[in-house]
């Protein structure tokens, strides 16, 4: 006869996940992440998956930690920012402090210069980046490699959430207009003292990057587990000043070069 | 023949009536709304109810009518946190 031991579930990680019906934990425990970006929404992101039992992230970023990250970056520390420390080292490092189980492997570099080949490997793509070029790489490569893709942007207290999922949903592309072309390469970024050229900088705060950052984790299990039924259709908006979550339509632009493959 | 619309700023809750043609474009609403708020340079989309249009999109394709009330949002492109390339 079985006997079951009192305080058991106690001992076990993922005992509370479990309770989570929908959830398919082998799925999220066997898939593989890529993770572009490892600034504030990384750090969040990465955090949330980490203890959300995610073993398989890849971590993609070029930057170093500077003082100013401290305000919302989770995994930074005063040492890292004096060592100027490479971000996706130090997240990665932090993780494996979170689940000593994960296997977070870093690419230090743009996000451009992955290979081609390596897309397609990933099950899910979460990007975490601060300009409109670099997402229109990441969409490109996800879109055509069929890789789901979960984009998240904030500025000060405001946020949005897009989940693509190919080849059904519009892409990132498909929502873009001249005002998104006008700043293509500017880099929305809030700190940096390596500066070369003027560039402005954005506020930011943790509140809204935890948030936008827990709603790109919680798309991406749910993808995972097959809930179709309960993902962000397009695209949410948020607005930390006001309270509001607003899930917006956006229909697939005919013109979107993506798209025209598709159609052959 | 030209008719109004209003746009509301969504990040301070003002409004403007704005005139169309058929043939503007979504993308020309965005400017003159920026530019009449003098909004920072940034991305910004049009919401009519629920749907967000497209910015090559017309007046006429899009369906915006008489007295719609379009909104004016941030689209945040942030999240990062280091400096430039």
């Amino acid at each position: 006869m079985t006997a079951i031991r009192a305080g058991e579930g106690d001992e076990d990680r993922w005992e509370r996940s479990r309770r989570i019906k929908w959830l398919d934990m082998e799925k999220v425990r066997s898939s593989s992440f890529l993770v572009v970006g490892a600034g504030a929404l990384g750090n969040e992101v990465v955090k949330d998956l980490v203890l959300s039992g995610a073993r398989n992230i890849t971590l993609v970023d070029m930057d170093r930690v500077v003082r100013s990250n401290l305000n919302r970056c989770v995994f930074f520390r005063e040492d890292d920012s004096a060592a100027r420390r490479l971000k996706a080292e130090v997240v990665a490092e932090r993780a494996r402090e979170l689940d000593p189980d994960v296997d977070i492997r870093t690419v230090v570099g743009r996000v451009e210069d992955l290979p081609e080949g390596s897309w397609g490997k990933h099950s899910m793509v979460l990007g975490c980046l601060d300009n409109v070029a670099a997402r229109l790489h990441v969409n490109s490569f996800t879109y055509f490699n069929m890789v789901p893709y979960i984009d998240g942007g904030t500025s000060g207290h405001a946020g949005r959430v897009q989940v693509i999922l190919p080849p059904s949903t519009p892409c990132l592309q498909c929502g873009l207009n001249r005002s998104h072309y006008r700043i293509l390469e500017q880099r929305n970024s809030c700190t940096g003292t390596e500066m070369t050229y003027f560039q402005p900088k954005m506020a930011a705060d943790i509140t809204t990057t935890a948030m936008v950052a827990a709603v790109q984790v919680r798309e991406a299990l749910k993808v995972l587990s097959g809930r179709s039924d309960s993902i962000i259709s397009n695209v949410l908006h948020f607005n930390g000043l006001h309270n509001t979550w607003e899930e917006l339509e956006l229909s697939r632009d005919p013109l979107c070069p993506l798209h025209r493959v598709d159609l052959g | 023949m030209p008719f109004r619309v209003k746009v509301r700023n969504a990040e301070s809750g003002s409004t403007v009536d704005m005139e169309l043609e058929q043939e503007n474009t979504v993308e020309e609403i965005i400017e003159g709304a920026a530019g009449y708020w003098e909004k920072d340079a940034g991305a910004y989309v049009i919401r009519r109810g629920k749907k967000l249009l497209r910015g090559q999109q017309t007046v006429s394709e899009a369906g915006i009518q008489n007295n719609d009330e379009l909104e004016l949002i941030p689209d945040p492109e942030g999240g990062f946190s280091g400096p430039p390339y």
